[in-house]
């Protein structure tokens, strides 16, 4: 008797488990119609249907409140039948909630993403190709560099939306105390090291502190990825005269042996225990108010370039999910968030930049009144028709940044032996293109 | 009789009722969900396809995962040091001195205190500029600044005193439970026969403890090989893999990459380390009872 109750109890856990299993193979609804390019031109729903777009951005509310909700507004007069629901999340918390929601079959429709994360889930397939939405005249709106870096396999991922070019920031008391001019700044990554070099050996303090990531390659010219985004291409003497030369400044003191995250270099910058930081111009809002006397003693110039002669970009894009229940509507909804105009006008409010073309031409980007925010937001500008993000149509971007990271981390850190780690993290790229999941 | 013992069972139950079925939906049915999905590709936002056993050979050919066990391995290494300091403080703030009162509170607070206050607290302290540098440079212990957590010499082992500073309190609470169950005559019978303070511990204190011990050094253990919120928060592995431990490669996997099925693999099979840890933890400390002096 026990032991059938026994084997009972077991088969109906396995029952159980199979149905389980087959409930997590079930099949995967695409609710995308079928797309025609230009088809973002249509005012409205579909046959007058009543149509509510779910819209997710980060942490913009409460800052931005009018500028949205005046857009939003103007959007849903325009298109009758259109509802836009606008919600913000916290830049941690996007990532949980999407999944969260896909899972539950409850998608929004437009999302704002980094690029970073548009590629991770591009590549999985989990947003809608843009190209079979678009006009080419769309596309080609917005700055090629920009635009390019969430195509994967020849599928856009992404729309640009607001984007930022990193600037170099120096503490102007430190650079003259070391005898060098800061109207005359360094122009390459080499008169960059030279100039920190200097700064450390007159006043004692280190020259930047910086995050071990792995545009560090791109900056250098070195791929990341072959032309076909199918290997590994880092693993190269390049590489490792880079690294060799990043190790030798740590140990000089030149360069922070620190892998500083943003707030870090906030808080060295703040305390003048470097000289020179490398960021967007949000940095500034921080020393503003962190370190009053050290915003007094800075300028921003154009950022430095290193061997490949190109800036890159940090961008937030805005993507539709493939599981969007309204693709076409929110395609559109999305090009009108990212138009000129509207991009324009946000970056007015916001002191970012867009990535539009037309955009550019305002006179507020190329006008400075000689605040530090000004001229971070002209020299930044600037480098906007050069800039390209680091992770151009790279395939399971969160991963690859991963192992990169984690290898710089390896020998910079912990000492450990530059070909060897190479070898190790390249296999390691390898291995997650090969994955398909 | 018979009535009397069912009625109590049933108020058991219905007092545990509202526990065990926050865990059952929380804790038992994921562990059990999770056991179909680690044969799965499942990433929540593409369509999911069956594996097999791919993802438990691919885990055991996995570097980092590997790295990550032999971390967290390493530091149940905190389990005996946390155990012997929380008995010993437990004995301390037990005994009748005036005062002991504020102490029993002062350690009590770090367990109180929110792991994220604690980690940011310590990551300035242990901060380049930080206090700690500042004084073991003053004292002449150190002759240059160290980046505690940047460093992968001393990063893991800092960590696990993170760990082990906030749970002191809460063990030290247990044990102070455990030795005022302890009879007051047998103290007074063993002083008789001419015991000394560290024969009262090693004879009949700590044999009297036994299963406070033993419940302490299991959760311990569970809590050392599952440690995620100091790790995440101040090193999130690094630098390199050097604090890289199991669960924080596991929500990497799942939570950071979508790889929720290679994460759900990689979970059964800390589950299952964890498990035998606990089990081996039992057996070492089977034997037992009062021992006579």
């Amino acid at each position: 008797m026990t032991t059938n109750r026994k084997g009972f109890t077991v088969s109906l856990l396995l029952v159980v488990m199979m149905s389980m299993l087959l409930a997590a193979c079930g099949g995967n609804d695409n609710t995308a119609g079928t797309p025609s390019p230009g088809s973002t031109g249509e005012a409205g729903s579909e046959a007058g249907k009543p149509v509510t777009l779910e819209f997710w951005t980060i942490a913009l509310q409460p800052t931005f409140n009018d500028y949205f909700n005046d857009l939003i507004s103007k959007y849903e007069s325009s298109h009758p039948g259109v509802t836009v629901e606008w919600k913000d999340y916290p830049y941690d918390a996007i990532s949980q909630r999407l999944l969260t929601s896909t899972a539950s079959g409850k998608s929004p429709d437009v999302v704002n993403l980094n690029t970073e994360f548009a590629s991770q889930l591009g590549s999985k397939g989990a947003l809608l190709n843009l190209n079979e939405y678009l006009t080419d005249e769309q596309a080609k709106s917005y700055f090629e560099g920009i635009y390019n870096s969430t195509i994967v396999d020849g599928k856009a991922y992404a729309l640009p939306w607001y984007t930022g070019t990193e600037v170099l920031f120096m503490n102007t008391r430190l650079v003259k105390e070391a005898g060098l001019d800061p109207a005359n700044p360094p122009q390459t990554r080499e008169e960059l090291v030279e100039w920190a070099r200097q700064v450390y050996e007159k006043t004692g303090v280190a020259g930047y502190a910086q995050q071990l990531v792995s545009k560090l390659f791109p900056i250098d010219g070195i791929p990341i990825l072959n032309e076909d985004k199918t290997a590994a291409a880092f693993n190269t003497p390049e590489a490792e005269a880079m690294i060799a030369q990043m190790r030798d400044l740590m140990a000089e003191g030149v360069v922070l042996k620190e892998d500083a995250e943003f707030s870090k270099q906030i808080q060295y910058f703040s305390g003048e225990q470097v000289a020179f930081q490398l960021s967007g111009p949000t940095f500034i809002n921080f020393i503003k108010k962190s370190a009053p006397d050290v915003y007094k003693n800075t300028i921003a110039v154009t950022l430095p370039t290193g061997k490949a002669n190109l800036r890159l970009s940090n961008s937030m894009d805005l993507v539709v999910p493939q599981k969007s229940k309204n693709p076409e509507q929110a395609v559109e909804f999305a090009a009108f968030m990212t138009n000129a105009e509207n991009q324009t006008a946000f970056s007015k409010v916001a002191n970012t930049l867009p990535s539009s073309k037309a955009s550019i031409e305002d006179p507020f980007f190329t006008q400075s009144d000689g605040s530090l925010e000004a001229e971070a937001k002209v020299a930044s500008s600037q480098s906007l028709d050069k800039a390209t993000d680091y992770m151009v149509g790279v395939p399971n971007a969160g991963d690859i940044n991963s192992a990169l990271a984690r290898g710089l981390q390896e020998i910079l850190m912990n000492g450990a032996d530059i070909k060897e780690t190479l070898n190790a993290v390249e296999k390691e790229v390898n291995q997650i293109l090969n994955q398909d999941s | 009789m018979y009535k009397a013992i069912r009625s109590e069972s049933f108020a058991a139950w219905a007092f545990m009722a509202p526990g065990l079925l926050f865990l059952a939906v929380f804790t038992f049915w994921p562990i059990i969900y999770g056991i179909p999905l680690s044969l799965t590709d499942y990433s929540v936002i593409t369509e999911t396809h069956f594996v097999g056993l791919d993802n438990f050979t691919r885990a055991f050919q996995d570097h980092n995962f590997l790295i990550s066990l032999w971390n967290s391995l390493v530091y149940v290494l905190v389990v005996p040091v946390i155990q012997i300091i929380s008995i010993l403080m437990a004995i301390l703030v037990n005994s009748r001195i005036s005062g002991l009162k504020m102490f029993r509170a002062a350690y009590y607070i770090p367990v109180v205190t929110s792991m994220v206050a604690v980690a940011l607290i310590w990551s300035w302290l242990l901060g380049n500029n930080g206090v700690v540098n500042y004084l073991l440079l003053k004292v002449g212990i150190l002759s240059e600044q160290v980046s505690w957590l940047s460093t992968s010499s001393t990063a893991l082992y800092v960590l696990m005193f993170i760990t082990m500073w906030k749970g002191l309190g809460y063990y030290m609470m247990l044990y102070l439970a455990g030795l005022q169950n302890i009879p007051a005559d047998l103290y007074e019978a063993a002083r008789v026969d001419g015991a000394g303070p560290l024969r009262l511990i090693v004879h009949v204190t700590l044999p009297l403890l036994r299963p406070h011990i033993l419940f302490c050094t299991v959760i311990s253990v569970m809590g050392a090989v599952r440690v995620f919120d100091e790790v995440y928060i101040l090193t999130k592995g690094g630098p390199g893999t050097s604090t890289l431990t199991s669960s924080v490669y596991i929500f990497q996997k799942g939570l950071e990459q979508f790889n929720f099925g290679y994460a759900s693999a990689l979970g059964l099979i800390v589950s299952v380390m964890i498990a035998a840890l606990s089990v081996l933890v039992f057996r070492l400390n089977r034997k037992g009872g009062v021992n006579t002096y």
